[in-house]
């Protein structure tokens, strides 16, 4: 009875009531959406690399290593000498290894070095390999493999020919050696997709006729030639290592950290990124405290709505009390309309939220590489539902307060 | 003239070579930060810390005094007792099987008389440069911990009576790896503990 009087009672006033319940849809989707995609983006980050243990580079800081091994975002300070990296991988400690090595691009992607041995041991989420969903390993000196999405995006295929260029960003390029696809991987959702696969001996072909970062003018090998010569790498950006056992692992660390006769650094990636996160959480906050500030933002406007609407109902209070019902009745009919605004409205803002991110999805993974997860809410955004309501139930008490006030005040006759 | 530049060039890189040989690098050292580095393969966990002097007995020059001397002595007889560092919950069935107990002294050699019980390489590369920071030393507690639990996985928290233990202590950075994957934590006094639930 009293549900169905409020059900009538708001259908009465569709437009304010549908007004507010959008209102509030928006800023709880926001606050979803902001929960969704820092959830995502927090999986997709850490989903990159698993069963590395550690990663090797020169030293610098844990994070800048993991961003530019492993996200390639940024670049390194120093390359590592393949010496150092042979006593590393010398040590007893030490399962296996993948040698990187980066600093060229073809048309905006990372050119990346290293060998066979790579698409054996570099997993992500979770322990999954990346596969060639075309064509062959690395067996040619000039064969690449091109990433998932690097094939999209150059609409590439196997034999296609390519030119590597020197460096990330110039119009320098190794023309001289052109390269072809040997292979395409599939799609990771990791930075690999975005990757363009060489071997190490092709890192060192390319530069042959290259000194301190420029061509030698008149300098041209012969393609024949070079394919004859040593090209064993002399130099390394980064090694992914597997231990043995996990117990070894800060041995191994220090050891490498104390290294006497090179400045290396080596990382727990897992760490690194907990590291990174830390820098991170500031923003996260922000963004979780500015949608917690519209969240209560709409609280106050539905206070507000149905204060206002109080002197209008003024007439239909009286007439409830005339009808016998008591001044409690009249506090509970208010509660129940905020309590089904409230519901109302994360129907609204899940369906929106939902929709929304089913049709962003695809973007918001091909460019920033983050898959967000659309299939379930989260036990936590259950929670957030909960609260709200209770506090929507209990904000509404102040109008409906006022409201039994003026039904005893007024009793049948009203005197505005 | 030609061959003078070339001579005089390639003394110029011995000289080079010969000064890249004797590298001079030294250990982080921060008051206040303790690390601790948690390793978990098995039905294994081990716990390895290295604590700054400052953050046990509030000093880190070599002990010389009876009173210094005496509260090294206590503090490694702390360390000795893994309970007063930090707590496994009972039902994870640990049974310690191996321990450590070091005092690292930057310009001393004495570390090794220390309860070594195996063999780690940790320490070799120590004191390189004790001539040049004769008179401003550091010094570290080291102790690592091993245990053989019946149930790993009821690890789901490690809490650290530490804290309540040493005034003096500040943070502890925490590196933590287990086979499913890498993580760390920092722990305060105000809430001493990890929560490795999942983890292991």
């Amino acid at each position: 009875m009293l549900l169905k009087l409020t059900l009538n009672s708001l259908y009465a006033r569709l437009l304010t009531v549908g007004m507010t319940v959008f209102a509030i849809s928006l800023s709880l989707m926001l606050y979803m959406s902001v929960e969704k995609l820092r959830t995502s983006a927090y999986t997709s980050f850490t989903d990159t690399i698993s069963q590395t243990d550690l990663i090797v580079g020169a030293r610098t800081s844990s994070v800048q290593l993991l961003l530019y091994s492993v996200f390639r975002i940024g670049n390194a300070t120093n390359n590592i000498t393949w010496e150092s990296y042979e006593d590393v991988i010398d040590r007893k400690e030490v399962a296996w290894s993948v040698p990187i090595s980066l600093g060229d691009s073809h048309k905006g992607f990372r050119v990346m070095g290293t060998n066979n041995e790579f698409f054996k041991r570099y997993k992500f989420r979770g322990g999954q390999s990346i596969e060639l969903e075309k064509g062959n390993n690395l067996d040619d000196l000039y064969d690449v493999i091109i990433g998932a999405g690097v094939a999209e995006k150059l609409n590439y295929s196997v034999e296609t020919p390519l030119i590597v260029s020197h460096g990330l960003q110039s119009f320098s390029d190794h023309d001289d050696q052109p390269f072809r696809v040997s292979g395409i991987l599939a799609k990771t959702g990791t930075p690999v997709d975005n990757t363009v696969i060489v071997s190490l001996e092709a890192i060192e072909a390319i530069h042959v006729d290259w000194s301190t970062g420029a061509k030698i003018p008149g300098q041209l090998t012969p393609v024949e030639e070079i394919r004859q010569m040593d090209l064993s790498p002399k130099n390394i950006t980064a090694a992914l290592i597997g231990v043995n056992s996990k117990l070894q692992i800060f041995q191994l660390q220090r050891w490498i950290n104390e290294y006497p006769e090179e400045s290396l650094s080596s990382i727990l990636p897992g760490v690194a990124l907990q590291e990174l996160w830390r820098i991170v959480g500031v923003v996260e906050n922000l963004l979780l405290g500015i949608s917690v500030t519209v969240i209560f933002t709409t609280l106050i406007g539905m206070t507000a709505i149905i204060f206002s609407s109080l002197n209008e109902r003024r007439r239909e209070m009286a007439i409830w009390r005339a009808m016998g019902a008591s001044p409690k009745v009249v506090i509970g009919l208010l509660m129940l309309e905020a309590f089904i605004i409230s519901v109302m409205s994360i129907i609204v803002s899940t369906v929106m939220l939902f929709l929304t991110l089913y049709v962003l999805q695809p973007w918001i993974d091909n460019t920033y590489g983050i898959l967000v997860n659309i299939e379930t809410l989260a036990v936590k955004d259950i929670y957030i539902f909960m609260l709200f309501i209770l506090s929507a139930s209990l904000v509404s008490l102040i109008p409906a307060i006022r409201a039994y006030w003026f039904s005893i005040n007024d009793g049948m006759t009203i005197k505005i | 003239m030609k061959y003078i530049i070339y001579i005089l060039l390639s003394f110029n890189l011995m000289t080079f070579t010969i000064s890249a040989e004797e590298t001079r690098q030294v250990d982080k050292h921060e008051h206040g930060v303790g690390e601790l580095n948690i390793a978990v393969e098995g039905s294994t966990i081990e716990f390895e810390f290295m604590i700054p002097g400052a953050d046990i007995v509030g000093f880190e020059y070599v002990a010389k005094s009876d009173e210094d001397i005496a509260k090294i002595n206590q503090a490694l007889k702390t360390f000795d007792d893994y309970t007063n560092i930090f707590t496994l919950p009972s039902n994870s069935l640990c049974e310690l099987n191996g321990q450590k107990v070091a005092l690292k002294e930057e310009d001393e050699h004495d570390d090794h008389d220390e309860h070594d019980e195996h063999d780690d390489h940790d320490e070799h590369d120590e004191h390189d440069d004790h001539d040049e920071h004769a008179e401003e030393n550091h010094n570290e507690f080291y102790a690592k911990y091993s245990f053989e639990c019946g149930n790993i996985n009821a690890i789901k928290e490690v809490n650290f009576p530490y804290f309540a233990t040493f005034t003096n202590s500040g943070e502890l950075e925490v590196q933590f790896i287990s086979n499913m994957g890498s993580t760390s934590f920092e722990v305060e006094g105000d809430e001493p503990l990890i929560n490795t639930d999942g983890k292991i």
